[in-house]
């Protein structure tokens, strides 16, 4: 120790670290024992495949599943990484519907998931049935790249309106009456009171219940080869309708933001409708318990008489990880998450989420009474409105074009609030058209 | 110590023990490498590696690292026609302006008036000040989002109590107030941060040097002008570099309170928001290092130029 020339501070700090190096070598962090691991980023989902998996594991001896409860935004970002380093990849994931076109970017080869489509195409050999048969097509189009199919839809998500029914009543609003959004925006125009009351929960700052208003009216963001469409002659209609609904003097839709706020905006009736796809009416139910009994559903207003009485906001696939060591297993694992008839029965109760397996809906948990909607049997509200659920594209660049839209929307609210309808039109399709020629710019930039 | 080591070394070779000696010769030769080392290997591998890396990256369109196509300057040339650069560019310098221009003098302000001996109580207010950036920046995002909130937000009751702005003033999704709002939290985060330096800047100052320009006359601006402002000027020079140079790296704060989005109309959208989100959110690896790299030298001009202005440089150094 004497002969050590730095001192003997510096001997310890040395040893401290030779040892401590020497610890860490010798005991290296276990490798995951799980055969399968599987990220959710929902806290519904996961506290229901918490339940489903010990029955899997039990039916698959030997088998032993992981879940991992990610945040929604880490899903993108980590799994994006975790892809590009080939570490700590899941064998299994649930990812958002609005970051799954992210993961579609490149060559189809690489692409980190599996290709499903052979898989959800194959014939049973007993019943002849493919499972495609058995599921709501649509729903397959946002998990679908150059025609290949990459995820399992887990819902459906209708939407309808959630409205305070007490209210409605009280100022003598009969819901049948309303068939379309023009009946819609009259009622909303009575019961409006600036600043004290709206007739509905509608954004002007990003462009996610737009977005909805779009999809109703057939429209969207991509068409099927994913060429941006948002501007075209459907967008711009949408934003000329949408925009006054939230801008200028007779506006009736406002929003305050989520959470407690929401909570407090409804219990107040300073809302008195919330856009409600399935999802959301849990939410509902466990944010905003105290006018339980005084909430009821409504089927969207149609845009014209006999038009579609619903739209879609949010969605979930499952997608298995190319570096999944059993695919078939994982497989076998998704299935029992997602094609299990009473699972999917009591992952309606405890989440309120139709699933895109339509065998399920027949199940009695579907029909059953809600006294939180007055007593409506929720279920059968939304399985009834399915059908109806309009197609939605993807492309890598779908979140440049969400935020696109919402810049035109944003811009198209601050011309209407300053010069109302004046000169709104030529503006909305100029703003409309620089924000998806921005988009278009991005894919030709594309070399793959 | 060396000095110390040395004579001992000397000692012992005098003394003839060759073996030991030369033993001893080359741990004195190879200790400070090996001190050095742990941190040398970590930044080579964690900081001038990755580094290099984005180099190479920003002249390729990527699909993650593994998949590549060379394409030159195309990722710069794009990027300086980019409109969302441009306007994570313009927030950035806006937000940077009112960092320098009216959170420095704040945090100056403060520093005064904590020095100033007739303020009471000045340590419990020092805390007070500084504790704000005790909290990350998560924590205060949070904090704000919900002061801001609209209608039921406490900073819209107080504001509509003093002067009568709507209750329903949109903070965060009306694209106007969005830079005030992040100003605002902004300034209560790091004021008190920055008034630490030079509060510890002030306690420096000569005294004999007030009490001579007492003597001659001199009332407090001139004081504050002649004294105090030279004084502190290379801890000045250093808060606002910092100062800039963290503003030119914002990110967490407009991402926590505008919900995980650039806010309405890109209003929030800063250059590292802009990186973050080509990068991990649309996976262009390439254009995302463009953009890092644009930053770096912008940020290396900017710092260079406010050298220069503040003739800090010649000052440091004497």
């Amino acid at each position: 120790m004497r002969s050590f020339p730095f001192g003997s501070a510096a001997l310890a700090i040395l040893g401290l670290a030779l040892a401590s190096g020497l610890w860490l070598a010798g005991h290296p962090i276990p490798s995951k024992k799980a055969t399968l691991t599987l990220w959710t980023f929902a806290d519904t989902h996961y506290n229901f495949y918490k339940e489903a998996a010990p029955e899997f594991e039990r039916k698959h001896p030997g088998t032993t599943v992981e879940l991992q409860l990610v945040s929604g935004q880490a899903v993108t970002s980590r799994l994006q990484a975790a892809f590009w380093a080939d570490l700590d990849v899941p064998d299994l994931v649930e990812v958002e519907i609005s970051s799954a076109g992210s993961f579609f970017r490149g060559p189809l080869k690489d692409v980190g998931f599996l290709d499903l489509t052979d898989r959800i195409h194959r014939r049973d050999p007993v019943t002849g049935k493919a499972l495609w048969d058995s599921m709501v097509h649509t729903r397959f189009s946002p998990y679908t790249s150059r025609g290949r199919i990459f995820g399992l839809p887990h819902d459906v998500h209708p939407v309808q309106l959630a409205y305070r029914r007490d209210i409605f009543e009280k100022e003598g609003v009969d819901v049948a009456k309303i068939h379309t959004w023009d009946d819609f925006i009259k009622v909303g125009r009575r019961l409006t009171i600036p600043n004290k009351r709206y007739m509905i929960e509608l954004g002007d700052g990003d462009g996610t219940n737009l977005e909805m208003c779009l999809f109703q009216r057939g429209g969207g963001y991509f068409d099927a080869q994913g060429k941006v469409i948002f501007d075209n002659e459907v967008g711009l209609q949408t934003m000329l309708w949408y925009v006054p609904l939230v801008a200028g003097p007779k506006k009736i839709g406002n929003t305050l933001g989520g959470g407690q706020i929401l909570t407090r905006a409804v219990e107040d009736g300073y809302l008195l409708c919330l856009v409600a796809p399935d999802w959301r009416t849990k939410s509902f139910e466990k944010d905003i318990p105290r006018v339980g009994g005084k909430m009821a559903l409504m089927p969207l207003p149609a845009v014209t008489p006999g038009g579609p009485r619903t739209s879609t906001w949010g969605g979930t696939m499952l997608a298995i990880t190319k570096h999944c060591k059993h695919p078939d297993l994982a497989w076998e694992f998704a299935k029992h998450l997602y094609l299990d008839k009473e699972g999917l029965a009591e992952r309606f109760r405890g989440t309120n989420i139709l699933p895109a397996y339509r065998d399920a809906w027949k199940q009695p948990a579907f029909n059953e009474p809600r006294p939180y909607w007055s007593g409506q049997r929720l279920g059968s509200l939304y399985a009834a409105l399915a059908p109806q659920v309009p197609v939605q594209y993807t492309s890598p660049l779908v979140v440049t074009a969400k935020g696109k839209l919402s810049e035109a929307l944003v811009a198209c609210v601050q011309q209407y609030n300053t010069h109302g309808a004046e000169g709104f039109e030529p503006f909305a399709r100029a703003r409309l058209k620089l924000a998806a020629d921005q988009v278009r710019k991005m894919i030709a930039r594309n070399p793959y | 110590m060396s000095a110390r080591s040395d004579a001992l070394a000397e000692k012992r070779e005098l003394a003839g023990e060759g073996v030991g000696a030369g033993w001893f010769r080359l741990q004195h030769k190879a200790a400070p490498y090996l001190f050095v080392a742990p941190f040398l290997i970590l930044f080579l591998c964690f900081g001038l590696w990755p580094i290099l890396k984005s180099l190479i990256l920003a002249v390729y369109a990527t699909n993650g690292p593994k998949s590549a196509v060379f394409v030159g300057l195309a990722n710069f040339r794009f990027l300086m026609a980019d409109p969302d650069f441009h306007t994570a560019v313009r927030n950035t310098l806006v937000f940077t302006c009112w960092s320098i221009f009216f959170q420095l003098p704040c945090a100056l302000g403060l520093a005064l008036l904590l020095c100033a001996r007739w303020v009471r109580a000045r340590e419990l207010f020092r805390l007070a000040f500084f504790s704000p950036n005790l909290l990350g920046q998560v924590f205060v995002g949070v904090l704000f989002s919900v002061l801001f909130v609209p209608q039921y937000g406490l900073l819209n009751h107080l504001l509509h109590a003093l002067f009568g702005i709507a209750l329903d003033t949109k903070w965060l999704s009306n694209p106007a107030l969005v830079m005030p709002a992040l100003v605002l939290t902004s300034l209560w985060m790091y004021v008190g941060f920055n008034m630490i330096y030079f509060l510890a800047a002030l306690q420096a100052v000569d005294r004999d040097l007030y009490e001579a320009a007492t003597v001659d006359g001199a009332n407090g601006w001139h004081q504050f002008f002649a004294v105090t402002l030279p004084s502190i000027k290379p801890v000045a020079v250093f808060v606002l570099i910092t100062s800039t140079l963290g503003s030119f790296q914002l990110f967490e704060l407009p991402y926590i309170m505008l919900r995980n989005t650039a806010g309405p109309d890109n209003s929030g959208l800063t250059v590292v928001m802009y990186l973050y989100n080509t990068g991990f959110i649309t996976g262009d690896l390439g254009y995302a290092s463009a953009v890092g790299w644009t930053l770096a030298l912008g940020m290396l001009v900017v710092s260079l130029v406010q050298l220069k202005l503040t003739r800090a440089m010649k000052g440091v150094g004497d």
